[in-house]
């Protein structure tokens, strides 16, 4: 489903750049449940972004769902994020103007769905996400995990293959997160490929796969339990 | 484009920050209100002028005299120039070719009298011509004939005052009034506008010389220039201003002893002073427009700034950025046109007030026509695009990953 080969990139600084991504090659196949860890400023996000067809790349190779992705338009990129692709975000990111239908049903407004099939299909995975009782409340009258469920829900609305999640978790206590991470085993169990970033151990262990990255490279890559807690870097537990 | 969602936006943001978005309609607002309160004065003017002009054919040229201020081939200053007989017919027969002309002598102030009523009015001695060269309405009756003239008649044509004032309603025509002491007969009666227009009691040129004045004397001449153009008309100017600098000695330069006017011209010169006068209002009430669309461009790149991160959340949810620039605009648009119309409102309404306290003889009817309006409105729509345009190519170019780093 999705293939990176030696992907590198490296942000402009003011003065030469900087490395962050240093080739990294990985494969992730349909249904997947994958975590992404490391310390900070290890490159995490920088990888979501450019799985998600956020951001772009130097050099290497990206394939998702067998077709290059490589030089892609802003336009072409954006097609194939509202085709394929699923966000959450850490601090939600909800419309706060908005209520809880009306985020969901965001993206199928944008997809050009008629008004009455938006709002039936918005409220339908409100359900899903037991949620459908708070479908006129403004995000502000939400709880973190109601506001999450609310995203997920907003990212599943267009039924993509994929979902990217940068720390979804991050902004919730621990009893929350749990209930949000069963919510992402549902929806992969469902089929979709999920791809957390976290920091959190126990998140990466309610995942199939974990992904250490350190300093632009993956270091590990294995089963979620079986990837062993570094000692050295002190990485994972302290940030 | 116009969807519930659409609203929806606007109406944040116009709320999000009442204050922000009533200074900013207020600048809108005030723009507009002096485009249209200025462009209604400018009418005003323009429609007060007009009718002053509308009291006279526009294609006539008047000749008046008086006494000279200069020394001309050895004749003293301050001596009276008097149009006559002789110079009427010289001018018309030989100087220029006119299809109408006529004399005009005046005593203002004559008695005049109808059994128990009596008034004072000015008196004018005129020759047939001098209805259409001086547009004199008719309402009942006749007008003077060039027979009247050769046989001296007494006869005249008066004013719907002299009506109102002596006759009190009832008509007038056939019956006698006592002009100077002398009797005459009504045979016609006019109304019209201006300050004096309606107070006039005309009588043949012929009889008014004979009985009043005493000799050939015509007062002021009026002449018609056809239909000559502007060039033409001038140039009859020229001819007859030479002519009676000539046959009365008068210097070249002398400004008093001998004026003659063309309606034409002056009717041009007062257009081309009201097409500065709607350019200024113009100028000015764009830039207060401008001003006014600067500060909704401001507000709107304060908008795009603030959400910034939702937009970028949008884009990662499939906005195209197309929809991102129309909603951008959209509410600009929104903004100037709703504040904008307040002002056109508040604008039509001052005229609408204010007109009736503001009459005077070169200040009339100062209305907000159709055009100004409709021409204010898309003023107003293309100055909310372009207030818009900016900020919304700002948040265009947000990439949607700005809004995974923003933190
Ligand atoms: N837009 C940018 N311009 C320049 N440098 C950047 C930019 N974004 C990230 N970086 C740098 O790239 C490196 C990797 O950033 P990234 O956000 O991928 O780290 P991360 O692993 O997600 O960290 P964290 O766990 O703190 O979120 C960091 O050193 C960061 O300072
Ligand atoms: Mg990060």
């Amino acid at each position: 489903m999705l293939a990176l080969r030696g992907i590198e990139k490296s942000y402009p600084l003011a003065v030469g750049s900087l490395p962050v991504l240093k080739g990294i090659d990985l494969n992730i196949t349909q249904g997947e449940m994958v975590a992404i860890m490391g310390s900070s400023g290890s490159g995490k996000s920088t990888l979501l972004n450019v799985l998600g067809l956020l951001d772009g790349f130097d050099s290497g190779g990206y394939d998702l769902d067998g077709v290059d992705m490589s030089g892609l338009s802003e336009k072409q990129a954006a097609r194939y994020r509202s085709q394929f692709l699923g966000f959450v975000f850490q601090s939600f990111n909800l419309i706060s103007f908005k209520t809880a239908l009306e985020n969901v049903a965001l993206p199928l407004f944008y997809q050009k769905v008629p008004r009455r099939e938006r709002q039936r299909r918005a409220l339908e995975m409100l359900g899903k996400m037991g949620m459908d009782d708070r479908a006129d409340h403004l995000p502000s009258e939400l709880s973190g995990g109601q506001k999450q469920r609310v995203a997920i829900a907003r990212a599943l609305i267009t039924s993509p293959r994929v979902i990217l999640a940068d720390e979804p978790t991050g902004a919730l206590d621990s009893t929350t997160s749990s209930e949000v991470m069963s919510v992402l085993r549902e929806v992969n169990a469902s089929g979709i490929t999920v791809i957390i970033v976290t920091h959190e151990a126990d998140i990466a262990a309610k995942c199939d796969r974990t992904i250490r990255l350190h300093d632009g490279v993956i270091i590990e890559d294995g089963r979620s339990g079986e990837v062993v807690e570094p000692t050295a870097n002190g990485a994972g537990s302290s940030d | 484009m116009f969807n519930r969602e659409t609203w929806i936006e606007i109406a944040h943001t116009v709320t999000a920050n009442p204050l922000r978005t009533a200074l900013t309609g207020l600048s809108v607002g005030l723009g507009i209100f002096i485009l249209v309160v200025m462009q209604g004065l400018g009418f005003g003017l323009q429609n007060g002028v007009e009718q002053d002009f509308a009291d006279e054919a526009k294609n006539t040229i008047w000749v008046r005299t008086g006494t000279t201020t200069l020394a001309y081939r050895g004749r003293q200053p301050n001596r009276y120039i008097e149009l006559r007989d002789e110079d009427e017919e010289r001018v018309t027969e030989q100087v220029v070719e006119t299809p109408a002309a006529s004399g005009r002598l005046s005593m203002w102030g004559s008695t005049v009298q109808y059994k128990n009523e009596q008034g004072n009015y000015p008196l004018m001695g005129v020759e047939p011509d001098f209805a259409e060269l001086d547009l004199i309405p008719l309402q009942g009756g006749r007008w003077l004939h060039q027979d009247d003239v050769e046989k001296e008649a007494k006869v005249c044509v008066i004013g719907e005052n002299v009506i109102n004032e002596l006759f009190k309603q009832r008509s007038p025509i056939g019956q006698y009034i006592i002009l100077r002491g002398i009797t005459f007969r009504v045979v016609g009666h006019f109304t019209k506008n201006g300050r004096w227009g309606n107070s006039m009691v005309y009588i043949p040129m012929t009889t008014m010389q004979r009985l009043f004045q005493g000799n050939d004397a015509i007062g002021s001449m009026v002449l018609s220039t056809g239909d000559r153009d502007l060039a033409g008309s001038t140039d009859m100017v020229d001819a007859i201003d030479g002519d009676l600098r000539l046959r009365h000695a008068v210097h070249p330069e002398d400004q008093r002893a001998v004026r003659v006017r063309d309606n034409q011209e002056e009717y041009a010169m007062f257009d081309r002073i009201f097409k500065g006068i709607r350019l200024f209002i113009w100028v000015i009430g764009g830039l207060t427009l401008l001003a006014g669309a600067i500060g909704v461009a401001n507000i709107m790149a304060i908008v795009v700034k603030e959400r910034t991160v939702e937009i970028g959340v949008r884009k990662a949810l499939g906005a195209t950025s197309g929809s991102i620039l129309s909603l951008i605009v959209i509410e600009a648009i929104c903004l100037t046109l709703i504040s904008g119309a307040l002002g056109l409102i508040a604008g039509v309404a001052t005229l609408n007030y204010a007109a009736p306290y503001a009459q005077h003889d070169y200040f009339t009817n100062p209305e907000v026509n159709l055009r100004v309006t409709v021409t204010a409105l898309i003023v107003l729509v293309l100055a909310g695009a372009f207030s818009g345009l900016v900020p919304a190519l700002r948040a265009v170019r947000i990439r949607p990953i700005e809004a995974l780093r923003y933190e």
